[in-house]
């Protein structure tokens, strides 16, 4: 796979996604009678079409936000609104997720486990079958279609996941540390790769991650959170200028974003 | 390197309990009675092979312990998966699935023979007891055990609980599934033929008591190797069509 062109950003008509807003959300989780705040107040908003990466301590509720974005629980107080409607708790189909383990199902092939997802939203065989060869030439798996999972290294699993979560075109697509689990080398060839993609299907995205440079590389803004309960200490803008990893740019919002999380250098 | 590891050493293996047997019957000069030597059984058996009642008393067996293992087994799965599935239903069935599987199946002998005589119901009864507990232990346990993450991936892409359970679960757990479902099996023929020794009106169990009545030993034997042969052939048949179904790498 070759780095894809960036198109304008200008024209609103060619995202895909919607835009995504937090508004004052907090959850906590109750159990035997404790309750465990995981968030506190967040509120942020990504316009349509935006990669934005969250950053912040382990266990600071960040799967919790990906959650709750994805209805598959309710937040205690506050809302989350997408595309101008309340997100709703059960399954929404404008969303496509990656998770750190790629979750392939080890008894089928690579084309069923991107194809599993479009027949269980209802696509035919056929159409589903065309749609994830199609995805899988994306990602550069072309040839790996009729491999089982257990042969394919660890990068190439988390690319067929990734095709997974695109295979369904979805509208938002949440990454909860795609790369998190894959060498550093595989790692920063699969942001390039990622950053390509999303450059030509424009879904909005929320990348949740632990490596600041990964978010700087991958993201159009940075939400910073704090320790659990998490709340939203900064939001910070990336743009173009900042991706090069050899600028003084991408060292300056490294610093900013290390210092915000209270990582002295 | 393959004809030794396939034939020679399992032939060793055999050949050894052969001379230990033969060497036995030599050193105590035991009569035919009570241990006959490896060539008397042999001849037995070939015999026996040859007799219709035998094939009638295999048929029997099999289809007895067929049927029970075929009803066992879709039980067990069934009632596993929903425990595993279901926390109501497993906080219902787990006490009644704990007191009855430590009962284990001879102990209903007694039972089944008062309730269904010599007949086949009694011997299909008891199979499908046996192989039901093994299969709804290992079931729901691992179906408790798959992969969180494939329950989410799952879930992400639209899965409803049922298609979860049917298409992730159950096809997660699925290689364990049949591996106990193969321990299964051996238990459910060891069940057949201990209610064969105690009453019976045909099968291999009642074959070897019969001829130990009228003390023809060497029959009683050739009958317990019939029994482990036709065991292990089962056991390899379940562990075949398991592989067929559910290789992959």
């Amino acid at each position: 796979m070759t780095a894809v062109e960036r198109p304008s950003i200008d024209t609103a008509a060619q995202y895909r996604g919607g835009a995504f807003a937090v508004e004052h959300v907090s959850h906590e989780y109750v159990s035997a009678g404790k309750r465990t705040p995981a968030l506190a107040d967040a509120s942020f908003t990504i316009p349509a079409g935006h990669v934005c990466c969250v950053v912040g301590p382990s266990g600071c509720g960040k799967s919790t936000l990906l959650g709750l974005a994805a209805g598959l629980m309710a937040p205690s107080s506050g809302r989350l609104v997408w595309d101008g409607e309340v997100v709703r708790l059960g399954p929404n189909k404008h969303i496509g997720m990656a998770f750190q383990q790629p979750g392939l199902f080890p008894w089928l092939t690579v084309l069923q486990n991107v194809a599993i997802g479009l027949r269980t939203r209802g696509s035919a065989r056929r159409e589903a079958r065309r749609i994830a060869e199609e995805f899988l030439v994306t990602v550069g798996l072309g040839d790996f279609q009729d491999a089982y999972p257990s042969q394919l290294s660890g990068g190439m699993a988390q690319r067929v996941g990734i095709a997974r979560a695109l295979a369904l075109q979805p509208r938002m697509l949440l990454l909860d540390e795609p790369f998190a689990a894959v060498d550093a080398f595989t790692r920063l060839k699969l942001q390039q790769e990622l950053l390509a993609l999303l450059r030509r299907y424009r879904p909005t995205v929320i990348f949740v991650t632990h490596d600041v440079a990964e978010a700087i590389a991958v993201g159009d803004m940075i939400v910073v959170m704090s320790a659990r309960p998490a709340r939203v200490l900064r939001i910070i803008p990336v743009d173009a200028a900042d991706r090069n990893r050899a600028s003084a740019a991408f060292a300056h919002k490294l610093g900013e974003t290390l210092e915000c999380l209270g990582v002295t250098q | 390197m393959k004809v030794r590891d396939r034939l020679l050493l399992p032939l060793v293996g055999v050949l050894a309990v052969l001379a230990v047997w033969q060497m036995t019957v030599i050193l105590y000069r035991l009569p035919v009675i009570v241990l006959p030597p490896p060539l008397d059984v042999a001849l037995a058996l070939v015999r026996l092979l040859g007799t219709h009642a035998f094939w009638r008393d295999v048929g029997t067996s099999l289809f007895e312990f067929g049927s029970g293992y075929a009803i066992g087994v879709l039980l067990g799965i069934a009632i596993g998966v929903a425990i595993g599935e279901s926390r109501t239903f497993r906080l219902a069935s787990t006490p009644v699935v704990e007191s009855l599987r430590f009962i284990v199946p001879f102990a209903w002998i007694p039972l089944t023979i008062l309730w269904f005589g010599t007949s086949y119901t009694g011997k299909i009864a008891l199979v499908a007891y046996a192989v039901f507990f093994v299969m709804v232990i290992s079931t729901s346990r691992s179906i408790a055990a798959v992969d969180p993450t494939l329950s989410r991936v799952g879930i992400s892409l639209g899965m409803g609980r049922l298609q979860l359970a049917w298409n992730v679960h159950l096809r997660a757990a699925a290689p364990t599934i049949a591996s106990a479902a193969r321990a299964a099996a051996a238990i459910g023929w060891i069940a057949v033929v201990a209610a064969e020794y105690i009453g019976a009106s045909a099968g291999l169990g009642l074959m070897i008591t019969n001829a130990a009545s009228s003390l023809a030993t060497p029959v009683v034997i050739a009958g317990m190797i019939v029994i482990g042969l036709v065991g292990a052939g089962v056991s390899a048949l379940i562990g075949w069509l398991a592989r067929l179904k559910l290789d992959y790498r």
